[in-house]
């Protein structure tokens, strides 16, 4: 059992699982966002993050009814489910064999031009993919998806301690790649 | 706090300390107010890789991803709400069918025709016939 403050989720999925129509649409509009963004990051592929969304709240859909209130967070089983679906993708990267390359950006400054935000953003993507995916994994659950760092070390069933390791680790592999953005290490 | 562990938390969680553990935020404060400058060296690449994180932002669902994610979701059963629907009535048919037999035998059983059916057998055998024959209550007068 967790303890503190309720989880502000509970009443919806319930009500979701029970079909109310209005609770679906709020869930959604709550936590739809959400995911796609952990997919999309972790993933760097817009299409498969869809996928992974779609799937994660199926998955939602199927447990909403059975949903117990006070055994675990909501948004940290949420985010649990999305990491696995996202874990599964990766594996089969791994072990499809690559026909072609995937496009990755070029991850160098453009020679003739200024930095718009948007390749800015582009580089960002380019280099989180490069990293391994646990420390990929724990800066996007502690920059973007704001978890605290309790919260993000349960989703990753890791230590505080062991958290904030891959979390330096991989910033310093950040500023190293993104030099030119983020000045000297 | 101790510079190493403002540098381990400036490491791992950036330049913000809105983004660090709750239970060190004072005392990290505590340590910019101090330290103001080991602070600046340390903070300024945190903070321009901050910047940087901040720039892959997030995009909107699409609205077809939003319409199959909701189609998908659990309803109310419609069979479940048709038996509902169907017991409640049936319930309320049973019980409007037993008030209305109630009044009718309430109504059938005053009747003194009945009510002198309703009387217990006589023991003699004249009043058993004028019982068993309509016509008797005037033949037995």
């Amino acid at each position: 059992m967790t303890s503190g403050p309720a989880d502000p989720d509970d009443e919806l999925v319930r009500r979701a699982g029970q079909g109310d129509a209005a609770a679906v649409q709020a869930l959604v509009a709550r936590k739809l966002r959400r995911v796609l963004a952990l997919a999309e990051r972790m993933l760097g592929d817009p299409s498969e993050a869809e996928d992974v969304a779609q799937e994660t709240f199926f998955r939602v859909w199927r447990n909403a009814a059975r949903w117990r209130p006070g055994v675990a967070r909501f948004d940290t089983w949420l985010h649990r489910v999305t990491l696995n679906l996202c874990y599964d993708r990766l594996r089969r990267r791994r072990e499809r064999p690559v026909a072609e390359p995937p496009e990755t950006p070029d991850p160098g400054p453009a020679p003739d031009r200024g930095l718009l935000a948007a390749d800015v953003g582009v580089r960002v993507r380019a280099a989180l993919q490069a990293l391994p995916p646990r420390q990929r994994e724990a800066i996007v659950l502690c920059h973007y998806q704001e978890l605290g760092n309790i919260e993000a070390a349960d989703v990753m069933g890791v230590s505080v301690e062991a958290l904030e390791s891959l979390l330096s680790r991989g910033r310093r592999a950040l500023k190293s790649a993104l030099a030119d953005l983020a000045g000297p290490d | 706090m101790s510079e190493e562990r403002f540098l381990t938390l400036a490491a791992a969680y950036g330049a913000d300390l809105a983004r660090w553990p709750a239970g060190e935020r004072a005392a990290a404060q505590a340590f910019v107010a101090a330290n103001p400058q080991i602070v600046e060296a340390c903070l300024t690449a945190e903070r321009l890789l901050d910047a940087a994180l901040e720039r892959y932002g997030a995009r909107d669902a699409t609205s077809l991803l939003r319409t199959r994610i909701i189609a998908a979701a659990p309803r109310e059963r419609a069979t479940g709400a048709r038996w509902r629907w169907l017991t409640g009535a049936g319930l309320g048919l049973g019980l409007a069918a037993s008030c209305a037999a109630g009044v009718a035998a309430g109504y059938t059983l005053g009747h003194p025709a009945v009510a002198r059916l309703m009387e217990p057998p006589a023991a003699d055998a004249g009043q058993l016939g004028a019982v068993g024959d309509p016509g008797g209550d005037a033949a037995a007068s």
